[in-house]
C-alpha cells in the first residue's frame, strides 16, 4: 500500500499568541511549534495501515524551514520518507494554494490511500483535504473517526449530529482524520535516530509548477477583545448575594 | 506556562549554553548526533513523561503495593506507562548501540532522568534499578550471562535489583551474613536474607534479575570477602524464558512515607536450600564490582533530589501567581486596596527565588557531573581523561547528599508557599516532600557521603581532583572581577572559596597531627559547604552567559527593560538566571565565611558529652 499522510506545523495549543502590533499576523519567534494534532491521528492510521498490510508511507508538508521538525517527528513515528515544500512564496498561502502544492507532488507519486487532518487548529479553515481530493479527482471521505481497509476499498465511520454515518468507497482517496480516530504513538528513542537516515526531497513553487497566487487574503489579524474582569458581589448576607446574582443573570446577563 | 515538573528551557540553558554540549559532538562517539536530535529527543522525553507518567503520580501513591499470598503487586497505572517507556526506548539511551542503546551523552541522559523522575519517581525506580543491573552484566559478565541476562534486562522485558542491605548489616555492607556455597557445576547455593530491597518484587515483568553480595564458604570476613551473584527470580530455561522458581521468597514489603508504588521488598534467598546463583566478574571483588551500580545509583539518588525539588518548585511558582490573598504591603492599612497574587509578597517572592537557585544551580551541578563522564570519553590524553574522572568521583557524593538535602528543604518550602493547603493531599507537594525525604537516607546515607568525600575523595589522587576542581572556580573568580553587574557576587565566592580551602587545610592539618575525629565529626557540614560553593560557582558561570544574552535581546529590542521581561520570555528567562546567581551569593555564599569557622572551633561537644546526657 502506498499511504500519503499531510502535516501542517502549527503553534503548540498551549503557545500564548501574540498578534503583530500592525496586524499582518502573529509574532512566531518564541513560539513552541508542533504537529497539528489532527494530522497526527492521520500520521497514526498511515502507520497502523502499513504495519497490518504493508507497504509505506510518505508524508508531505507545505510550511517554513522550521515544518521540517514537524516531518522529522512523522519519520520518527515510523513513517518511511517525506517530501517538504519550502518556499518563501508560500508563506501566506491560503488552502487552496496550500492544496494545489500538495496535489502537485502527490500527482507525481503512486497513492492509495491520502490522510489529511480534518483542519489545522491554527487556521481552522478545513479545506485542505477536500480541496486536494477535488484537485486529484478522487473521493473525499471527511471527519472520519474510523477506517477500515478491505484490499481495493475502505470503510470509515463518520459521526454526524445524533449518529453516525457508514461511508464505504473505492481506493485512491482522501481521508480526512477526526478525534477518536486512535491515540497517536509517541516517536520512540531508536526511531528518532532511524529517521535522520529517512529520505526528505525539499521542493519549491517553482519545481512544482504551481502558482502562488491565494484565492484568499487575509486582511488583518486581530487579537480576540480581552474578557472583561468577573464581578464580585460583596455583602454578608448569602440571601441578599443570591438575589443579586438572580438580578445579574436576568438583566444583564440575559440567561434567564 | 510550563508542565509544571521541569522547566525544558533551563535544561536547554544548562547543556547547549552554560555546559557547551555542542561541542562535544564534534567528537566520537558522538558525532553521530546534531544539536536538534538531541532537542527532539528531549521533547519526546517530555511528552511521555507529562502525558503518560505524570498522571500515575497520586494514584501511584494512593494504591501503593500490595503484597498477597507471598506475591507482590504494584499500582495498576504503572503497567501501561511501563511498556510504553520500555518500548520507546527510554530505559538505556545513554548506552552502546551493540546492546541496544543510542549511545546519547550522559549530559542529555541525565535532562532525561530528571524529566521522568520528576513525573512520578516511583515509577521511574524500576527502570532505574535495571539499568544498574544490566551494567554490572555489560561491563563485568561473560557472553553467555550477558545473553541470558542482559539483554532482556535493557529491553525492559525483565527488571533487576541490588541486594546489599540485611537486616544486621545496612551502612556497614562487610557485615553481611547472607553465605553462597560452591556446588561443583560451578554455581552457588546462595542463603540468606535481605531488606530494603527497591523493586525487590512485582508484577511488572515476568522475571527479576537480583544481583546478590554474599560470602563464599570460607572467605574472610569484612568487605574483602564479599563476592557478587546474579539470582533470577525464576531460573532461566534454555530458549532464554523464565522457567522454575528459583527459592527467591518474599517475606514481605515495607509501607513508606513516600515512593509507595516502588516496592520494597524483605527477599528470602535459599529457603528450602534450592537457591542457585551465578558469580559475576571473580571471587571476593563483590564489592568492587558492586561499587559500579552504587555510583551510578547515588548519581541517581542526586538526581531524586533534583527532580522532585523541580517539580515542587514549578508547582509553587505556579501556585503564588494564582493563589490571591492580602493585600500588598506598600499599601499599608488601606481598607480600599484590592488583595493580590501571592506572589506579590516579600516573604513568598524570596522564598521561591531561594528554591529557584538551588533548583538551577544543581541542575548545573547534576549535567555538570555527568557531562565530565562524557567529556573523559571524548579526552585526548589518559592525563585529562584521568582529570575528568576525578571530578566525577569528587562530585558524586556531594550530587547525592547535596541535591537530596537541599531537595528536601525545597519540598518544604514549597508547601509553605502553598500554605495550609499545602499540607492536604489534594495538592502534589505533599508527595513530592514525602517522595523526596528517603533520597537522603537510601544509597549510603548522607552521612555516609560526607564520609565518603572527607575521608577519600579530599585525597585521592593525591588532592589533584579537588585541587582541579577548585582551580576551575578560581579561574571563573577572576574572569568575574571585570564583569561590572557580577564582581561583587564573584568577590563573595572568592571569599568563600578561599574559607573552604583553609578548612580543607585545617582538616589536613588535624589529620596530620592524629586528630581525625574533627573532619569526621564536621564531614556533613563541610559537605553542605562545598555543595554550596560548587552551586554559587556554577550560578555565577550561568549568570555571565546569561548576561551576555541578555545583551543581545535587548538590542534587538526598541521596549524598556521592564516591557520587554513582560513581552520576551528569553529576556525574561536570562534576567531570572541571573537573578538566581546574585541571590545565591548574598543570602548563601556571604555565610559560608562564618560556617567555616565555626568548623575551625574544633567544637566537640557531641563527642565529649555522656551518652546518658543525651535524654532524660
Amino acid at each position: 500500500m502506498n499511504i500519503i499522510a499531510c502535516v501542517k506545523q502549527v503553534p503548540d495549543t498551549e503557545a500564548q499568541i501574540k498578534v503583530k502590533a500592525d496586524g499582518s499576523g502573529i509574532e512566531d519567534g518564541q513560539i513552541k511549534w508542533v504537529m497539528n494534532p489532527y494530522d497526527e491521528y492521520g500520521v497514526e492510521e498511515a502507520l497502523r495501515l502499513k504495519e497490518k498490510n504493508g507497504g509505506d508511507v510518505t508524508i508531505v508538508s507545505v510550511g517554513p524551514a522550521r515544518a521540517m521538525e514537524t516531518i522529522r517527528t512523522a519519520l520518527a513515528m515510523g513513517a518511511d520518507k517525506g517530501v517538504h515544500v519550502s518556499d518563501p512564496a508560500l508563506n501566506n498561502a491560503d488552502a487552496y494554494v496550500t492544496a494545489a502544492a500538495l496535489a502537485a507532488v502527490i500527482k507525481g507519486m503512486p497513492y492509495d490511500i491520502i490522510f489529511c487532518g480534518q483542519r489545522a487548529i491554527d487556521d481552522d479553515s478545513g479545506q485542505v483535504g477536500a480541496i486536494l481530493a477535488e484537485m486529484l479527482g478522487i473521493p473525499q471521505l471527511t471527519i472520519i473517526t474510523k477506517v477500515e481497509y478491505a484490499g481495493s476499498s475502505i470503510k470509515v465511520i463518520k459521526p454526524i449530529e445524533g449518529a453516525q454515518l457508514l461511508i464505504e468507497t473505492g481506493l485512491p482517496c482522501v481521508v480526512t482524520a477526526q478525534k477518536g480516530l486512535n491515540e497517536p504513538r509517541y516517536a520512540s528513542l531508536p526511531g528518532i535516530m532511524k529517521a535522520k537516515k529517512k529520505p526528505v526531497d525539499v521542493k519549491t513553487a517553482a519545481a512544482l509548477g504551481i502558482a502562488t497566487e491565494t484565492k484568499a487574503k487575509v486582511a488583518k489579524t486581530i487579537p480576540p477583545p480581552a474578557r472583561p474582569p468577573g464581578k464580585i458581589i460583596c455583602g454578608d448576607d448569602p440571601a441578599q448575594k443570591a438575589v443579586e446574582v438572580a438580578r445579574l443573570l436576568r438583566e444583564e446577563a440575559k440567561v434567564i | 506556562m510550563g508542565n509544571l515538573i521541569v522547566n525544558t528551557r533551563d535544561q536547554q540553558f544548562v547543556l547547549f549554553e552554560q555546559l557547551g554540549l555542542e561541542k562535544l559532538l564534534q567528537e566520537e562517539p558522538f558525532l553521530y548526533f546534531t544539536k536538534s536530535d538531541l532537542l527532539m529527543i528531549m521533547g519526546e522525553a517530555e511528552k511521555l513523561a507529562v502525558n503518560v507518567i505524570a498522571p500515575t503520580l497520586k494514584e501511584s501513591d494512593r494504591m501503593g503495593c500490595k503484597f498477597q499470598d507471598g506475591k507482590v503487586t504494584v499500582p495498576d497505572c504503572f503497567h501501561e506507562p511501563f511498556k510504553k517507556y520500555c518500548a520507546g526506548g527510554w530505559l538505556n539511551p545513554m548506552d552502546d548501540p551493540e546492546v541496544g542503546g543510542q549511545g546519547i551523552p550522559f549530559g542529555v541522559g541525565f535532562a532525561l532522568t530528571e524529566l521522568f523522575g520528576a513525573a512520578n519517581y516511583s515509577f521511574a525506580m524500576y527502570p532505574g534499578l535495571t539499568h544498574g543491573t544490566a551494567g554490572l552484566l555489560h561491563s563485568f559478565g561473560t557472553e553467555e550471562q550477558k545473553r541470558r541476562y542482559m539483554d532482556k534486562l535493557y529491553a525492559g522485558e525483565w527488571t533487576g535489583t541490588m541486594c546489599l542491605t540485611e537486616p544486621g548489616a545496612g551502612s556497614d555492607v562487610g557485615a553481611l551474613k547472607t553465605a553462597a556455597k560452591k556446588m561443583p557445576d560451578g554455581n552457588y547455593l546462595i542463603s540468606g536474607t535481605k531488606c530494603f530491597i527497591s523493586s525487590g518484587d512485582h508484577n511488572l515483568t515476568p522475571n527479576i534479575i537480583h544481583m546478590v553480595l554474599a560470602r563464599i564458604e570460607g572467605d574472610v570476613p569484612g568487605t574483602r570477602g564479599i563476592s557478587i551473584f546474579i539470582v533470577p527470580k525464576y531460573r532461566v530455561r534454555v530458549d532464554g524464558s523464565a522457567g522454575e522458581e528459583n527459592d527467591v521468597a518474599t517475606g514481605g514489603i515495607e509501607h513508606k512515607m513516600g515512593i509507595k508504588g516502588s516496592a520494597t521488598a524483605t527477599l528470602n534467598f535459599g529457603e528450602n536450600g534450592n537457591c542457585i546463583g551465578e558469580l559475576l566478574g571473580r571471587e571476593r571483588e563483590g564489592l568492587k564490582i558492586m561499587f559500579q551500580m552504587m555510583n551510578e545509583a547515588r548519581l541517581g539518588t542526586g538526581m531524586q533530589g533534583l527532580a522532585l525539588a523541580s517539580a515542587a518548585y514549578e508547582h509553587a511558582v505556579s501556585y503564588a501567581r494564582e493563589r490571591i490573598q492580602g493585600t500588598a504591603i506598600q499599601e499599608g492599612k488601606n481598607p480600599e486596596a484590592k488583595p493580590v497574587a501571592i506572589i506579590n509578597h516579600p516573604d513568598i517572592r524570596r522564598k521561591l527565588l531561594w528554591m529557584k537557585a538551588h533548583v538551577e544551580g544543581m541542575r548545573s551541578l547534576c549535567y555538570f557531573t555527568a557531562c565530565s563522564f562524557d567529556r573523559a570519553r571524548v579526552a585526548r590524553s589518559e592525563e585529562e581523561k584521568r582529570q575528568r574522572e576525578g571530578l566525577l568521583d569528587l562530585l558524586t557524593p556531594i550530587v547525592k547528599a547535596y541535591c537530596s538535602d537541599k531537595g528536601m528543604l525545597i519540598c518544604s518550602a514549597a508547601m509553605d508557599v502553598y500554605g495550609g493547603y499545602g499540607y492536604c493531599s489534594e495538592y502534589p507537594v505533599e508527595q513530592y516532600l514525602r517522595d523526596e525525604k528517603i533520597a537522603t537516607i537510601y544509597e549510603g546515607t548522607n552521612g555516609i557521603q560526607a564520609l565518603d568525600l572527607v575521608g577519600r575523595k579530599l585525597g585521592q589522587n593525591k588532592g589533584a581532583n579537588v585541587m582541579h576542581m577548585t582551580g576551575l572556580i578560581k579561574n571563573k573568580i577572576d574572569r568575574l572581577q571585570s564583569s561590572p553587574d557580577l564582581k561583587n557576587a564573584a568577590a563573595l565566592l572568592e571569599e568563600a572559596l578561599k574559607a573552604l580551602l583553609e578548612t580543607m587545610n585545617f582538616f589536613a592539618a588535624a589529620g596530620k597531627n592524629g586528630d581525625f575525629i574533627l573532619p569526621v565529626l564536621n564531614a556533613s557540614k563541610f559537605l553542605e559547604i562545598f555543595g554550596d560553593v560548587l552551586v554559587g560557582y556554577l550560578l555565577l558561570d550561568a549568570a555571565e552567559i546569561a548576561g551576555e544574552k541578555l545583551k543581545v535581546v535587548s538590542a534587538a529590542s526598541s521596549l524598556e527593560q521592564k516591557v520587554l521581561f513582560r513581552e520576551n520570555k528569553e529576556a525574561a528567562f536570562y534576567s531570572g538566571r541571573i537573578a538566581s546567581a546574585k541571590f545565591f551569593a548574598a543570602d548563601v555564599l556571604a555565610t559560608v565565611r562564618a560556617r567555616c569557622e565555626s568548623i575551625k572551633l574544633a567544637d566537640k561537644s557531641p563527642l565529649e558529652m555522656s551518652e546518658e546526657a543525651f535524654a532524660y
